[in-house]
């Protein structure tokens, strides 16, 4: 089974080839917010190196965040359009699950982080299990020492101590020395791993667990439905017909 | 910890702009705020000048979003056109704050609930002379808690 895998939930773009599971070939590149000039030029040469055709790819998989917005959009708006475009199905897995997924041999409880900006991180945690790790907590946007005080409160919950991962905890160094009990994983496991994308996401598919391209969605976690409150504060003169409630002043 | 001071024109506030621009670090928001013509973008250029920018500084109220490039960017954030705070999130903004740059955000106290807590928040409210400019200077986070002093001198009076 071919598969295209992308993740663009990070500062990283990240792309790859897989076929039964295994990686054909990966492009990593870190470094900022480019995700939309670097992503389709990634694609194209792998597919070029890789001698692969598109028209032969069985499911596009896609990480889904948590992770940056702009990344998130353009890596999700890509795996939806190709998918249409060659009427395949798509495969979405959270991001955090691919920062976990490659630290599965750990008896450690490992908690993914990404930095979420804002000075906030997402996070989820995951126990060891045969063949993988399973998440026993939400995807969540937390303040960094809430999420150690959260993380020392259960420390009976992980008696083999803790397993950090992710862009998050070098962002926020500080703040996750405090925890007693918790190794940090090294920088190769930064970022979202797109061979774990590749793994988990031809397992999926083997058990036919798509997604139509249009029910694809990223896991946004700071969606808001609130409205700006904006007074009126009539000063010098009162606000026009039709004024949205914005104060007006003199000027 | 709130801290008044006065100015008695726009190149007063200018001065103070610069003054408080000069303390600001990578990852900083700064929340301005007071009504129409208090001179929000007159600080905010200022700030600008402090961190080295020297294209010009225009108020973002129609594009919502600035980006100036330098050492240590600015985004320069006005959220007057805004209706909801998810519009917010969907112009990338959270991807924007408390990262590299300095984040200015004019009216952010309309959408604190976006903003992170760490942030310096200055009010620009009319004095008794007509060019007077009240301007109340509150701190709020750990980052700033270090820099309390520097901050005192910049804002004087």
């Amino acid at each position: 089974m071919l598969l295209l895998a992308l993740d663009t939930s990070t500062a990283q773009v990240s792309v790859a080839f897989g076929d039964g599971g295994a990686v054909l070939g990966s492009v990593q590149l870190g470094g900022g917010r480019r995700h939309a000039e670097q992503l389709a030029p990634a694609i194209e040469y792998l597919r070029d190196e890789c001698g692969v055709r598109l028209d032969h790819l069985a499911a596009i998989a896609v990480g889904t965040g948590p992770g940056l917005f702009t990344g998130l959009r353009v890596g999700v708006t890509t795996a939806k359009v190709m998918a249409q475009a060659l009427r395949i199905p798509v495969v979405g897995v959270p991001s955090l699950d691919l920062v976990a997924y490659p630290l599965r041999h750990s008896e450690r409880t490992v908690v993914a982080v990404l930095d979420a900006r804002r000075r906030e991180v997402f996070a989820a945690r995951y126990q060891p299990v045969p063949g993988g790790v399973q998440r026993v907590s939400d995807y969540a946007v937390h303040v960094p020492t809430e999420l150690v005080a959260e993380l020392m409160a259960d420390v009976g919950e992980s008696p083999h101590g803790l397993l950090l991962a992710g862009d998050g905890v070098a962002r926020f160094p500080d703040e996750f020395a405090a925890l007693e009990h918790a190794e940090v994983a090294g920088p190769e496991y930064a970022s979202p791993s797109v061979a774990a994308l590749v793994a988990l996401a031809t397992a999926r598919a083997e058990r036919e667990e798509f997604e139509q391209p249009a029910d694809v969605r990223p896991l946004y976690l700071r969606r808001s439905d609130a409205e700006i409150a904006w007074e009126r504060q009539a000063i010098g003169r009162e606000p026009a017909v039709g004024d949205t409630g914005r104060p007006v002043s003199g000027e | 910890m709130t801290l008044h001071t006065t100015t008695h024109d726009a190149a007063q506030t200018h001065a103070l702009g610069q003054r408080i621009g000069a303390l600001l670090r990578a990852g900083d928001v700064v929340v301005l705020d007071g009504d129409l013509g208090t001179g929000k973008t007159v600080l905010a250029k200022g700030i600008a000048v402090a961190l080295g920018i020297d294209e010009p500084v225009v108020s973002p109220t129609f594009t919502v979003v600035r980006e100036y490039d330098a050492p240590t960017p600015l985004v320069h954030v006005d959220v007057y056109r805004l209706d909801h705070l998810q519009e917010l999130h969907d112009l990338g903004f959270d991807d924007l704050v408390g990262g590299e740059a300095v984040t200015l955000v004019e009216w952010g106290d309309r959408v604190s609930a976006a903003l992170p807590r760490d942030r310096l928040r200055v009010l620009l409210e009319p004095g008794e002379g007509d060019d007077d400019r009240v301007v109340s200077i509150d701190a709020a986070g750990t980052a700033w808690g270090e820099r309390r002093d520097a901050l005192v001198a910049a804002v004087g009076g």
